[in-house]
């Protein structure tokens, strides 16, 4: 409690701008007619939350509140990367928020309050408030999830995420009360010197403090085996509540993870690496296989964003800052790459719902035919888009460090979500429609679209572009 | 880890003492059933009842505008204790964290859940 609290506050401006418009528009929530003003004030905030981590990017690392928070370039890039998802979410749920009856203030705020727990969670140096600022971040989800009252599928799908995650939150919970049991500390630099200072040896509790923390933020990402409630929750969500699960949860549990892998459990890499490894391959091949039988767009998208979650985890295994440098490229890219797809299903309304709806889209709409093909071949990983850099940078990473069998596995299912992400395009150009063509798609819906497709062209012809800002903790 | 045994003998202690008081208790008593005895007794609330009653939800609204209050009261009473160390800094803190809760505390009024309907 000792210092200037001004100098401690300066650090989460970002934050501090996104809960005071939660607020105000949680104050005014029954005043709001119609969703523009609250979309306006959260895209405004979260441009706002962009430009302030922007302008300290490269500044040096700061810490403050006793340590407990830190300023440096990983936690402002991946706030730059949860701000730019939350800006687009809200861009995305114009329609859907005014269609379905859902309180505009409510979820707006929801949304900015779910964003400030990411941010948080990407600063954090310490395990409890790593445990608070995601749990923020996963409350305000259930709510999302389920915002959508008069949906019988909307309420399933929360209650089963709350159970689910109320589960993973116990978990976590208890690998940090572990963890704090034989390092005596919860702050991640100490608990390294702890556990480093006990020098080699198997300490069977140890790893099961490590592996119980590793499962709860293994749920966060969704995945496998800790994936089972991401297809029900994002098929139960409304299409905007489910891109932004894939796209700002996923940047922010990858965020968590990479600062806890290579500070807190940095002693414990070989160990790590295994867990990870297995994570991410199980994540890899259960995501691309089971997303194949899917007919359900959200469903499928899911099961896609559990399999990015295994090569995003590529990285991470790796152990090495130039491996978390991978993972989070992997995730910048993925997050537009995600949202873009998730934009083009709300952009078609409920015809963009199931695989039926996209039977000779691109003889009604070439350009947004053509839009979904970019995003598509991005998510499987070819050439010209983001998708391939991203993929090219955490398999070379696995490589580099002796997982050849898992790099050979990342590349061979790569090929197997081709089928599945092609299979979609053939549709579009190769079938007769089925169904008239889709009205006119809001501005909001169409400027996401645009954002999210020139950051995947960007990255895929400048695959460099993002090098200067991507730093290890 | 040794510090942790006084807890497992404590568990252990209390198990072993419940345990020999309904042993001893069942061999040792004299037995005169009667129905009565017989039944299951907890305080006066029949224990096994189909659950037919319904409650209604504005019970649970309520319950959760009491959590309002009484989060705030956890963190008022520390607050009153250490109030001289902290000074205009812990005043301001704990000013701004009851402004956010009242802002939930408003919400809830504005959208009727203080009134019995």
């Amino acid at each position: 409690m000792t210092g200037p609290i001004s100098a401690d506050l300066a650090l989460l401006v970002p934050e501090l701008i996104l809960v005071s418009v939660a607020l105000a528009l949680i104050l005014a929530a029954r005043r709001i007619q119609g969703s523009q003003i609250a979309v306006a004030a959260t895209v405004l905030a979260a441009l706002a939350a962009v430009l302030v981590s922007g302008f300290s990017l490269s500044s040096g690392p700061s810490t403050a509140f006793g340590g407990m928070l830190t300023r440096d370039s990983y936690s402002q890039f991946f706030k730059i990367l949860i701000a730019a998802s939350l800006a687009l979410a809200a861009l995305l749920s114009v329609r859907t928020v005014d269609g379905r009856q859902v309180p505009r203030g409510e979820y707006h705020a929801l949304l900015l309050l779910a964003s400030t727990g990411m941010m948080l969670a990407a600063s954090t140096l310490d395990l409890l408030t790593l445990y608070l600022s995601l749990e923020l971040m996963t409350l305000c989800a259930y709510i999302l999830v389920g915002i959508t009252v008069e949906s019988p599928a909307s309420n399933e799908a929360a209650i089963k995420y709350l159970l689910l995650g109320s589960f993973a939150s116990a978990l976590l919970l208890f690998g940090i009360s572990l963890t704090y049991g034989f390092a005596g500390t919860t702050d991640f630099a100490a608990i390294a010197s702890a556990f480093s200072g006990r020098g080699p040896g198997g300490q069977p509790l140890l790893l099961v403090a490590v592996g119980l923390v590793m499962a709860g933020l293994a749920f966060k990402i969704a995945a496998v085996p800790f994936h089972t409630w991401a297809p029900d929750a994002y098929q139960g969500a409304s299409a905007p509540v489910a891109a932004f699960l894939a796209a700002g949860f996923k940047a922010a549990g990858l965020a968590a993870l990479g600062r806890v892998c290579l500070i807190a459990f940095g002693s414990e890499a070989e160990i790590l690496s295994l867990l990870l490894a297995g994570l991410a391959a199980l994540s890899i091949v259960v995501g691309s296989v089971v997303a194949l039988s899917q007919t359900d767009m959200k469903r499928m998208l899911a099961y896609s964003s559990i399999a990015h979650a295994g090569y995003a985890l590529l990285g991470l295994c790796a152990g090495t800052p130039q491996g978390v440098q991978a993972t989070m490229t992997y995730a910048f890219f993925y997050v537009f790459m995600t949202i873009g797809t998730f934009g083009v299903v709300i952009a078609l309304g409920p015809r963009g719902e199931t695989l039926q709806g996209y039977h000779g889209l691109a003889a009604q709409r070439p350009w947004t035919a053509a839009l979904m093909m970019l995003f598509l071949l991005a998510l499987t990983g070819i050439p010209p888009t983001s998708g391939f850099a991203a993929k090219f940078v955490v398999i070379l990473r696995a490589v580099s460090a002796g997982f050849v069998p898992l790099a050979v596995l990342a590349v061979a299912c790569s090929v197997v979500s081709a089928f599945l992400y092609l299979r979609v395009v053939v549709l579009m150009y190769m079938k007769e429609p089925k169904e008239p063509e889709p009205s006119r798609f809001p501005v909001a819906i169409s400027a996401a679209l645009v954002v999210s497709a020139l950051v995947t062209v960007i990255g895929g012809l400048l695959p460099g572009s993002l090098t200067p800002w991507v730093k290890a903790p | 880890m040794s510090e942790y045994v006084g807890i497992l003998v404590s568990f252990v202690m209390a198990g072993g003492v419940a345990a020999a008081m309904v042993l001893l208790a069942s061999t040792l008593g004299k037995k005169n059933p009667t129905s009565v005895k017989l039944s299951p007794f907890e305080c006066g609330v029949e224990p096994f009842s189909l659950p037919m009653g319904r409650l209604a939800i504005k019970f649970y609204l309520t319950a959760i505008l009491f959590i309002l209050f009484d989060v705030e009261m956890v963190f008022l009473y520390p607050l009153a204790v250490i109030y001289r160390t902290l000074g205009t800094l812990g005043l301001t803190e704990m000013a701004i964290f009851l402004g956010v809760l009242m802002v939930g505390y408003v919400y809830a009024w504005d959208n009727g859940a203080l009134e019995w309907k």
